[in-house]
């Protein structure tokens, strides 16, 4: 039984930018933590262990910090807004111009409630284009991209690869030194490191830039595709229920979300059907 | 199909030629072995073959080389992509894409071949090479001998008619070596392909190539049939010394003409009781796993390893690519912690040990041995070692220079040979007096010199080394302990070990099978005590 073939990559962007319009749109903290949730259920589901799959935790981890950055700005600094003081902020005076702004001062439960809110929408739209960089190979969508700007895409594989070849070369060079019994310390230990990993990586890179150099690569301008990637019934299907959701995203975000799922069963019960008669 | 006429090849900023007037042609369908010691200009000529050198490095060429016709001297290396195919020395590092499939369609993709042949072409790979289960996997999750198949299977797509290998066995062990080979035979035999290869474990090699090109110390290059060549060349596999040894008339290159021509003496070796030496271990435990478990993520490499290791043993470690040999090796040095059990060496837990303590404890030498080296120059290298371990200076020094001598104290390590920076890395470590060395895959990139220096300079000390060369473990290690899956399923003296598993044993025990000597040393001690 061949495996169920992956979704088209520009599929997953076209979900993922969907899904942050609709939410910007709908403006509620109880759907986008709905939907975060459902697309983090999908990149568990949908993405290959591949050195982008961390693409989402990393995405996650930034929102939060833009969470909690939005909402010290906007404790401190803004207009004020009527309400509930929960303290007060010793304020620092501003010229006269720039009436209506303020440093500090008192800090009511509605604006803290406001910018909390501001923060996790944003922290939401950033989770869904990191779902959608885990679930998309960048090589895949390099090999869609046209020609003329093939160029700049073999800048970016090389880059890619190098990038988590680099993290397991820092990883094992510092454990060598560590073995000789180096300190592990410092910027003093840092140096040392750069020297090996510098030499590496840039071996590496004339390496892998002399095997495309040998496969023929940029000789011709012209370039085929083995197995063009097609928009199937299913990637169809996903994209109307996310334009409904950028339509009417109450009712439509969730199911948007989880949308990618419906994909799958589809084939599952060809096979349940195949397996039983 | 290849034509050298006079070429000479200079690297910028270089005063030495690294090739000098060579001249030499090659026919369709010939099996050619490039060899010669490390840094002798083996990989320069191969990649001057389809242009990488020099349009991709830079350097003067003098002379004219012709590939089927064509100069490389006007045309890039992406014209000859159809004509040439390339792997390089490290298949891991030229991966372009991260499927299997994608990578074979990759080179066909950028010179714009059709999709239906491109279709056709990638089944006929897969079958050719047997990748066909493996079409869809990521090429990180390969096996070594996996992957080397793969970076064969992208050359064959473009049907080349030249085949360039660079040392494609070094990294793999006897069993995958032997499969990557026998495909370069049959490709040769069956589609005429020309191959063109260099590989310093000539015992693998050796008895498949139709003709070799020498080159030597001083870029002198000869070619000839392997009979003329290794007759007298100082770089020659076990198999050819034992022919010298028993002053044969022409060297064997095979197990079979070496048995066939070898059958008087062992008619009347036969008769001799086995001479076997004991070397039973007679020191102190110095390193103990009890039930070790180690992994990463889910996965688990080590299940339950138990096992000690004498004062005074040398114990080489072997087993298939991937069979945790590696990580029984930085278990032991303390650079994994283990999920359960524990390892002590000399009654201690390495894990947490610092310093100099640790470094006069275990000097563990990694398969990159240029990671432990961040000096500028050889001599600040050995001066910041002997600081660290608190040893009088010039220590490292000197134990370089006894360990190998003639390294220039100014020299970059980075332009220092492998051979010359395992030496370095090794005299770093050992200043420290360590009790116990450990050396991942010590033999990687060096030629027999090289490695025979490396021999010298491991007797006498406790030694554990993980190694696929089989040839090192019969020629130094006293134990030999088998690795598969993450567990041991053979642990003994090497002279017991290796007999008994026919792919593990060196050619010198296969020629005189079913006498019990491993080496060629062996031989001759017991005719000349004998005869």
């Amino acid at each position: 039984m061949p495996m169920s073939t992956p979704l088209h990559p520009f599929l997953w962007w076209v979900w993922a930018t969907a899904l942050a319009i609709s939410t910007a749109k709908a403006n509620s903290v109880v759907l986008a933590l709905l939907t975060v949730t459902a697309t983090g259920f999908i990149v568990v589901l949908k993405a290959t262990p591949a050195p982008w799959r961390g693409s989402f935790r990393w995405a996650l981890k930034f929102g939060a910090w833009v969470i909690i950055i939005r909402v010290i700005v906007g404790v401190l600094i803004g207009v004020p807004v009527p309400g509930r003081t929960l303290f007060v902020l010793p304020m620092i005076p501003l010229p006269s111009w720039m009436a209506g702004i303020r440093i500090g001062g008192a800090v009511t439960a509605e604006r803290l409630l406001a910018t909390a809110h501001e923060g996790i929408i944003l922290a939401a739209i950033i989770a869904f284009l990191g779902a959608a960089a885990s679930l998309t190979s960048p090589h895949r969508m390099l090999r869609l991209l046209p020609i003329m700007v093939y160029e700049i895409g073999v800048v970016v594989v090389i880059a890619t690869s190098l990038f988590p070849a680099l993290i397991t070369s820092i990883a094992r060079i510092r454990q060598a030194q560590r073995m000789r019994g180096q300190n592990n310390r410092g910027i003093r230990s840092w140096r040392k490191m750069l020297i090996p990993l510098l030499e590496e990586s840039l071996a590496r890179s004339l390496e892998l830039a002399a095997a495309m150099d040998s496969r023929g690569y940029g000789f011709s301008r012209k370039r085929s595709r083995y197995r063009p990637e097609k928009w199937h019934t299913g990637e169809y299907a996903i994209t109307c229920i996310c334009i409904l959701s950028v339509a009417r995203p109450q009712y439509f975000l969730v199911l948007a979300a989880i949308g990618p799922l419906f994909s799958a069963p589809a084939r599952s019960v060809k096979t349940l059907r195949g397996a039983i008669g | 199909m290849i034509t050298f006429s006079k070429v000479s090849l200079i690297y910028p900023n270089s005063q030495n030629t690294v090739i000098e007037d060579l001249s030499f042609s090659v026919r369709e369908g010939e099996f050619v072995l490039v060899m010669g010691s490390t840094g002798s200009g083996k990989s320069s000529l191969l990649r001057l073959i389809n242009g990488l050198v020099p349009h991709h490095t830079g350097g003067i060429l003098a002379g004219e080389i012709l590939v089927n016709g064509i100069s490389t001297q006007n045309i890039k290396p992406g014209g000859l992509a159809h004509l040439v195919g390339i792997v390089g020395q490290n298949p891991l590092n030229g991966f372009v894409t991260d499927i299997v499939e994608d990578e074979l369609a990759f080179g066909m993709e950028t010179l714009n071949i059709s999709p239906d042949v491109m279709r056709k072409r990638v089944e006929e790979v897969l079958d050719l090479l047997s990748l066909s289960h493996l079409r869809t996997r990521s090429i990180a999750s390969l096996s070594g001998g996996e992957q080397q198949r793969v970076a064969i299977g992208t050359a064959l797509v473009m049907h080349p008619k030249i085949l360039v290998l660079d040392e494609p066995t070094s990294a793999l062990d006897p069993v995958a070596a032997e499969e990557v080979l026998s495909i370069l035979h049959r490709l040769v035999n069956d589609l005429a392909l020309t191959v063109i290869l260099a590989e310093h474990k000539l015992e693998r090699v050796i008895q498949f190539v139709d003709r070799i090109i020498h080159i030597d110390a001083d870029s002198e290059a000869r070619i000839g049939t392997p009979e003329e060549i290794l007759k007298d060349s100082l770089i020659a596999p076990p198999i050819v010394h034992l022919a010298r040894a028993l002053d044969l008339p022409v060297v064997g290159l095979s197990v079979r003409q070496m048995r066939r021509m070898t059958e008087p003496l062992r008619s009347r070796l036969s008769k001799l009781p086995d001479v076997i030496e004991d070397s039973s271990a007679s020191g102190s435990e110095l390193v103990v796993l009890n039930k070790l478990s180690c992994g990463y993520g889910s996965k688990e490499v080590l299940h339950n390893l138990s096992l000690t290791i004498f004062e005074g043993e040398i114990v080489a470690l072997m087993g298939r690519n991937g069979a945790g040999k590696s990580t029984a090796l930085r278990s032991i040095v303390g650079a994994i912690t283990p999920r359960h059990g524990s390892v002590t060496v000399s009654g201690r837990n390495p894990t947490n040990m610092k310093g100099e303590n640790r470094a006069q404890l275990i000097g563990f030498i990694p398969q990159e041995p240029s990671d432990l080296l961040y000096g500028q120059s050889v001599e600040e290298e050995c001066s910041q070692a002997d600081n660290d371990n608190k040893v009088a200076p010039g220590t490292t020094q000197a134990l370089l220079a006894a360990l190998l001598p003639g390294i220039s104290p100014h020299t970059h390590p980075r332009d220092l040979s492998e051979g010359q920076r395992l030496s370095l890395a090794l005299s770093v470590v050992l200043s420290a007096q360590p009790e116990l060395l450990v050396l991942d895959e010590p033999t990687r990139g060096l030629d027999y010199t090289a490695k025979a220096s490396l021999v010298t300079q491991l007797r006498n000390r406790t030694v554990l080394l993980a190694t696929h060369d089989v040839e090192l473990v019969a020629e130094v290690a006293t134990r030999v302990i088998f690795i598969a899956d993450g567990e041991i399923i053979a642990d003994g003296p090497t002279l017991q070990i290796l007999l008994s598993s026919p792919a593990f044993a060196p050619q010198v025990a296969k020629v005189m099978a079913p006498a019990p000597w491993l080496t060629v040393k062996d031989v001759v001690n017991v005719i000349e005590a004998n005869l």
